[in-house]
């Protein structure tokens, strides 16, 4: 498009990069959040501070609950629109399952429900509840785990759901990540050096652009395989050929492999009651420790329930390794006979399970862990200071005003103002009462109302001067160590976990953890708000010199 | 930098050619990829993975190309062309 191919690069480099950056930056940010998804979901919820339970009994404890769970309203409500009818009272479920993790005290449970819909024979409804698997008690439906529940969704939906176009945008954004790590190393070339190069004291533009590609580079693999490892995830969603272009020849091959492994594609419509699902488990269980890997059941699935034709799924939890596998195996859910196990891997499957099991870091390793946390962050830096770099070497050319002007605004609203509505919830999540109706539904608007509030400030309190930045920011920075300190102490308070107890008598990581880490932060936003006002106060103070100059020069 | 002598309408047609261009040639690779590879004997499911795995390396790549071709009347010919005659290509011999 340019002259040379290295000045296209650029120009893609710093346009895409700004553009998408902002998505990318709550995408960076709530990602590396997720790492710590249980655990915040463990801060928020207070009754669900215990420690991680293993799958419980079927046949005592799940088969109950499966039995009593209904489809949730507004899944019956959607139901309803689409078949533009009433829908029988009762409902015929087509699958029920149950989730969990090496990370969780709490059960996922979830139903679903076949719809009479003569448009989408396969059109069914939801029904999910949280269940404490020691007890068998179902956890308030109007619970938000915002861990989970809000800030992981967030990083790969923006929680747009209308047409999943926010997964659309992300994914363009993910594409642009790439796009922008291989132009970001066209431009530069000196990939070594940067690693080796940070000059603080310099101009604020030099600065930056030292960071940025310092951090550009540490972590390129990191950021490169994340960014790849997000899109292949959703490529069913991208790529949808096998649902469009191809359905004939493709429904004939998915019927063909799913004869060859022996389960039910339909039910048989004759009620039998079901064998026992704590037999599977054992026999699971016991196929994989002598395929050598021996495991807990991490995912358990019902196909048909109570028909002749059902079946039982049961995989594994894929604690112990990077792939992410399950190693199935199908039971006659009548017989309890296994139906079909599934083979180890192809080359192919072997390295798509790779890749989704390091995004998704199923695996129990907690310094790895970390490491990813700070793999996020430094994608963070890199994207804060591309927005600074770009910002800082337009300032002086008064053309750009206005440009300047918008961008430094939102780049406020991308850093910090990500960081005061993440705060704002928080708090939120402990001083709305317990019996306010929607209560989660509040406590979201609240993290987007405060976002929203960062950036009118931003937008109010900005201003063009090269080398000193917006004071938007050091504000922002204030509230941001506030509001962290509030959610420490609110959780004192209105659980009694204060960190002498989470870290010494009654210890209890997730929670103390999450506790130091809003501690921490609110430590650094300090230290960068002070460092900030020294530096607007010696600008002012050679603003002030050099108007005296002048006068002085006027006489 | 010649970016002052690009109209908008040029940017604006390359952004174009290197997102859309570029998704219907991914979307073209894709389809007939895994109609060839199911055709050499390996299954759906075994296809539709591999080309998932290459589809965002080439989409990365033709999407730099789009910005570098010399002109971009050629990139959108090459990567909406070229996408639309594999995807047809494609459904033909699936068909």
């Amino acid at each position: 498009m340019l002259q040379t191919f290295r000045q296209s690069m650029a120009w893609l480099h710093t346009w895409f990069g700004l553009v998408l950056g902002f998505v990318l930056m709550a995408v960076f940010f709530f990602g590396s959040l997720s790492v710590f998804d249980r655990e915040i979901d463990r801060w928020a919820l207070p009754e669900t501070r215990f420690e991680p339970q293993p799958m419980p009994s079927y046949d005592n404890l799940l088969a109950d609950i499966f039995a009593g769970m209904e489809a949730e309203e507004e899944e019956l409500e959607a139901a309803r629109k689409r078949i533009g009818g009433e829908l029988p009272a009762q409902l015929q479920p087509t699958g029920w399952g149950a989730y969990t993790t090496h990370r969780d005290p709490v059960l996922d449970v979830f139903a679903e429900y076949s719809v009479p819909n003569p448009k989408d024979p396969f059109d069914h409804a939801h029904g999910h509840l949280t269940l404490d698997p020691r007890i068998g008690a179902i956890l308030p439906h109007d619970s938000l785990k915002i861990g989970s529940e809000f800030f992981y969704p967030l990083h790969y939906s923006l929680h747009i759901e209308w047409k999943q176009l926010g997964t659309w945008i992300v994914g363009v954004a993910a594409l642009i990540m790439l796009v922008a790590l291989v132009s970001g190393v066209i431009i530069h070339r000196r990939l070594f050096r940067e690693l080796f190069t940070f000059r603080p004291g310099k101009r604020t533009q030099r600065s930056s652009l030292d960071l940025h590609n310092l951090t550009g580079v540490v972590a390129l693999p990191f950021h490169f395989i994340f960014a790849l490892s997000g899109l292949t995830i959703f490529a069913f969603l991208y790529l949808p050929v096998g649902e469009t272009v191809l359905t004939t020849p493709v429904q004939a091959h998915l019927m063909e492999e799913a004869v060859s492994r022996g389960l039910p594609f339909e039910p048989a419509g004759e009620a039998a009651a079901i064998a026992s699902v704590d037999a599977m488990m054992v026999e699971a269980k016991k196929r994989w420790a002598e395929r050598g890997m021996p495991g807990e059941v991490g995912f358990l699935w019902v196909t048909h329930p109570g028909d002749r034709n059902s079946f039982v799924s049961i995989f594994r939890a894929g604690s112990d390794r990077v792939a992410f596998v399950g190693q199935g195996v199908h039971f006659d859910a009548v017989s309890g006979r296994v139906l079909y196990e599934e083979p180890p891997p192809t080359v192919i499957a072997g390295i798509n399970e790779f890749l989704t099991g390091l995004h998704l870091q199923h695996f129990e390793h907690w310094p790895l862990r970390w490491l990813y946390l700070l793999g996020g962050l430094l994608g963070c830096t890199c994207i804060a200071t591309g927005f600074i770099f770009f910002t800082e070497k337009r300032k002086r050319n008064l053309n750009d005003a206005t440009l300047v002007r918008w961008v430094d605004a939102l780049a406020v609203t991308a850093v910090t103002g990500m960081l005061v509505a993440t705060g704002a919830i928080l708090v939120a999540n402990r001083l709305l009462p317990a019996e306010l109706p929607h209560r989660s539904g509040w406590e979201q608007t609240v993290f987007w109302m405060a976002w929203l509030l960062t950036l009118a400030h931003a937008l109010w309190r900005g201003r063009a001067v090269s080398g000193c930045l917006s004071p938007a920011w050091r504000e922002q920075c204030w509230a941001i160590a506030l509001l962290a300190v509030t959610a420490v102490a609110l959780n004192w308070i209105t659980t009694g976990d204060h960190l002498l107890k989470t870290v010494l008598t009654d210890r209890y990581w997730p929670v103390a953890g999450f506790d130091l880490a809003l501690l921490a932060s609110a430590a650094i936003a300090l230290r960068t708000a002070f460092m900030l006002r020294t530096r607007e106060r010696a600008a002012a103070r050679i603003e002030h010199k050099e108007l005296l100059a002048m006068e002085v020069a006027r006489g | 930098m010649k970016a002052s002598a690009l109209t908008p309408l040029h940017i604006l047609s390359r952004v174009g050619a290197a997102l859309l261009g570029g998704y219907c040639f991914v979307w073209g690779v894709t389809t007939l990829g895994i109609v060839l590879a199911t055709a050499l004997g390996m299954s759906f499911s075994e296809a539709r993975t591999l080309f998932y795995l290459l589809a965002f390396l080439l989409f990365t790549a033709v999407f730099c190309w789009a910005f570098a071709a010399a002109s971009h009347g050629r990139a959108w010919l090459v990567l909406a062309g070229g996408g639309a005659a594999m995807t047809l290509l494609g459904w033909l011999l699936a068909h």
